[in-house]
């Protein structure tokens, strides 16, 4: 009965989603970008990725064999790029579900119990709200030891502040109506209004917010590996240390757009992409937000 | 006098909303007419139109309603005017108070200024300073404000206070005709029987036309010389005041009349259930069983104190001994402000007491919410607004099994649940219940909605039921049915209940004790009978007096 009405009600959704133009195109190009990210291994040879086994000369221009043209090592950019993809979209999400996670959690419990457990939190929140995230980040990933999980952990931990704000101020709004009193009065503890009424009203904005959050993500995993804090295993390429290399290679100098121009402009699909499914979403879930 | 043209006359008015393919008509063919110096009342349930007939006279309804008929201000036809000839007749003619004073007025301005407004917007000229200052402080000398109140914010004002400066503002500008929107529903009743007043002497002694909207015919008839009832859409009754309430013809209005019980009348008593066709199974018994003994449920000098900004504290309950008896009905009954609703929530272990405590059955209730839980299967709460009550996600099943899922009761779906679901949904006359189950809260009337909180209640077969202001967001019709609904369980299941309210009509109508709360103190208690119709207290005195009677003043 619960499922049915669910089926049903995720039915209403798509449809209200499917109306929007912006939303569709970003479904469209998402759903091309992680079909290529996970056939990689199958559509392409990551044997190419090795710089010993490169068949290009350096720096070589677009090519029949080469359509994105070659890297320093004569490694193809098409085949960088598309591995690259792998390493972008898994860092933007893993670490977007961590900062997520950690906000929402936060978020939830500081509203839900108040007094000193509010104080607190939202005091930590505060600090890594005015600390600047990027240096922190930068910090952490010094201090750990460098690679993909570092990587996630100093984005995932530098952004979920801002979503804590914004859950808590959910729950707030959740948690003052009268059917939380009835729950209590019915004998509900703290666990079932967290579980039964808080967080199945609290996870549209959520879900929302992460969708709007990968884009940064993506941005902020970039930003690292360009400054070389990345995954330094040239099996495993990303966007951002494509760019790296090629600002390290001076490819701007030796007139090689097509070494910086691809990871570049993919990141800017990407994010793209994401911002106009989660913009979608959040009118389909927040219908104030439709024109009218 | 038949030549004077009416001051305002309805020919066939109709009102139909669109809103994409569906077609609403919310007021049918309604003739009705006004002269100056009359007061007219116009009864009927919320969704009877009633509103939109108000603010289809000055054309103040949204562009989706397409208006019929003729609608006569002063001989000249509202719907042909022109643009700027109706802005001059709009307030300089016709006038409306509206409904929620809380709302109609801008928080950042002074109330003079909102009051001036409307003067300065009619005269062509902007009028000095001083002569429009001097024009306010008129105004509010008309609606009995001293003058300083006019430099106050509007939240710095009384409920009563800002209605009365609505009532300042409609006469700014002279109007002829003043329509009041439930000018008073959301007033205390001492502080409605002064506004009501403060209406009639106007009506009085500047020979204006009023026409008072409400679902309250009692308020209707203290204020009104005539009575129109209106019924999906429809005038279904209208003559003199006293007539229509005395010999009510159409069923509607003998509904409307039978919600608002006359305080002293044995035929009012437990009316709800023995005038409904369903009657009462077992009429209760007429003393209370048992007098001594241990009570169900007894407070002792209980007390909640808050301490707000500033440190200021607030005694919101001061010391109160209150006793509910098993199968006992107990209404209490106070002003907005005078701390009954802090008063059940203590009871119900929500809000923790400052000091004393309660005692459930000989058993103190303890603090701690691991300790409440087998406390709360036996005393349920039934909330004031049921819209707000339920999760709106939550399926009418879900709602009910809340309360046995978590008390772990009857082993999930697969076990007894959804027999006790069914069980409770019946007896809260949700028939059959099947049907009603895999609906949700918004596919609901607010009469349903506030059985399915009950029913929600007795899924856990408890002992007591605080209902804070059960029917008080409900329509009148819907009110009666709730209540009987609650004297019938009591003489089914021997439940127990204290009804917090407001309303006195409402404790004469169910209750068997009455307790009346004033400033955190029980001021008196005792049997209905005798606090409603022999008050010692003289705050109880003063909230009898205040109750608008349903025979009008022959003053």
């Amino acid at each position: 009965m619960v499922w049915r009405r669910r089926g049903a009600a995720f039915a209403a959704g798509w449809r209200e989603f499917a109306k929007q133009r912006t939303g569709l195109a970003g479904l469209g190009l998402l759903v091309v970008i992680v079909l290529l990210a996970v056939l990689a291994p199958v559509i392409t040879d990551q044997e190419g990725l090795d710089v010993t086994k490169a068949t290009g000369g350096t720096m070589e221009p677009p090519s029949a064999e080469f359509p994105l043209g070659t890297d320093r090592s004569g490694r193809s950019v098409l085949l960088l790029t598309l591995w690259g993809s792998r390493m972008s979209l898994t860092v933007g999400l893993v670490a977007t579900l961590l900062s997520i996670a950690i906000g929402t959690v936060i978020g939830i419990l500081a509203a839900h119990y108040g007094r000193w457990v509010s104080a607190t939190l939202m005091r930590i929140t505060d600090f890594f709200l005015v600390l600047p995230s990027l240096v922190l980040a930068i910090a952490l990933s010094t201090v750990l030891q460098q690679g993909i999980g570092t990587i996630i952990l100093a984005i995932g931990l530098t952004s979920w502040a801002s979503g804590a704000r914004l859950v808590r101020a959910q729950t707030l709004t959740i948690e003052a109506r009268p059917y939380i009193e009835r729950s209590k009065a019915l004998g509900g503890g703290h666990a079932h209004v967290i579980t039964k009424h808080v967080l199945p009203a609290v996870l549209p904005l959520v879900f929302v917010n992460t969708t709007l959050a990968v884009g940064s993500a993506i941005v902020a995993e970039s930003t690292l590996s360009f400054l070389g804090l990345g995954d330094p295993d040239p099996m495993r390429p990303s966007w951002g240390t494509m760019l790296r290399s090629a600002w390290l290679d001076s490819a701007v100098i030796a007139g090689a757009w097509w070494y910086l121009l691809p990871p570049g402009i993919a990141i800017g699909i990407v994010v793209l992409a994401f911002t106009m499914c989660g913009r979608a979403l959040e009118s389909v879930l927040n219908p104030r937000l439709r024109e009218g | 006098m038949g030549e004077k043209t009416a001051l305002l006359e309805l020919r066939d008015l109709s009102v139909r909303y669109r809103s994409g393919t569906r077609e609403v008509e919310a007021v049918r063919g309604v003739d009705l007419t006004l002269d100056a110096g009359e007061t007219l009342g116009l009864a009927g349930e919320s969704g009877c139109g009633k509103s939109t007939l108000a603010m289809s006279v000055l054309r103040l309804l949204p562009t989706s309603a397409e208006i019929g008929g003729e609608i006569l201000l002063d001989g000249e036809d509202v719907r042909r005017m022109k643009w700027g000839r109706l802005r001059a007749v709009r307030w300089t003619s016709a006038a409306i108070v509206f409904q929620g004073a809380m709302h109609a007025l801008n928080p950042v301005r002074r109330v003079r200024d909102q009051i001036a407004e409307p003067i300065v917007l009619h005269s062509k000229t902007q009028p000095p300073a001083g002569e429009l200052r001097k024009r306010v402080t008129e105004l509010l000398a008309q609606v009995e404000l001293p003058a300083a109140k006019g430099d106050a914010y509007p939240h710095e004002l009384s409920g009563g206070q800002k209605q009365r400066v609505m009532i300042a503002m409609a006469l700014a500008c002279e109007p002829r005709l003043i329509i009041a929107d439930e000018p008073t529903t959301a007033l205390d009743v001492i502080v409605q029987a002064q506004v009501l007043d403060l209406m009639t002497n106007l009506v009085a002694q500047r020979d204006i036309g009023l026409v008072m909207i409400s679902h309250d015919l009692a308020v209707l008839a203290s204020t009104c010389q005539r009575l129109a009832v209106m019924y999906e859409g429809r005038v279904v009754e209208e003559g003199a005041a006293a007539s229509i309430i005395a010999e009510p013809t159409h069923p509607h209005t003998k509904a409307l009349a039978a919600a608002f019980p006359t305080v002293g009348d044995p035929e009012y008593r437990y009316a709800p259930a023995t005038n409904s066709p369903l009657g009462l199974p077992d009429p209760p018994a007429a003393e209370p069983a048992a007098t001594d003994g241990e009570p169900l449920l007894r407070t002792e000098d209980l007390r909640v104190t808050f301490t707000g900004r500033g440190r200021v504290v607030t005694h919101a309950v001061a010391g109160v001994d209150l006793e509910v008896r098993r199968g006992e009905i107990v209404a209490l009954v106070g002003q907005s402000g005078s701390g009954k609703t802090t008063l059940a929530r203590a009871i119900l272990g929500l809000q923790p007491p400052t000091s004393g405590r309660v005692v459930y059955d000989g058993v103190p209730v303890p603090a701690t919410s691991r300790a409440l839980r087998a406390y709360r299967r036996q005393v349920q709460l039934v909330l004031q607004d049921p819209t707000s009550a339920l999760n709106p996600r939550h399926s009418v099943y879900e709602s009910v099994a809340e309360g046995l899922r978590i008390h772990g009761l009857a082993g999930g779906e697969n076990g007894t649940e959804r027999e006790r679901v069914a069980a409770a949904l019946e007896a809260a006359e949700l028939r059959p219940s099947e049907e009603f189950m895999p609906l949700l809260p918004h596919q609901l009337s607010g009469g349903q909605r506030q059985r399915v909180v009950i029913a929600g209640a007795l899924a856990l077969e408890p002992n007591l039921l605080v209902a804070d202001e059960p029917v008080a967001s409900l329509d009148a019709s819907v009110r009666g049915e709730i209540l009987a609904l609650l004297l019938r369980l009591r003489a089914k299941l021997d439940l127990a209940a204290l009804v917090i309210t407001h309303d006195l009509g409402l404790a004469w109508n169910i209750a068997d004790r009455v307790a009346v709360m004033y400033r955190g103190e029980l001021v008196e208690v005792g049997p209905v009978d005798e606090v409603l119709r022999e008050p010692k207290h003289d705050y109880t005195r003063s909230l009898l007096a205040a109750l608008p009677t349903t025979q009008p003043t022959q003053a």
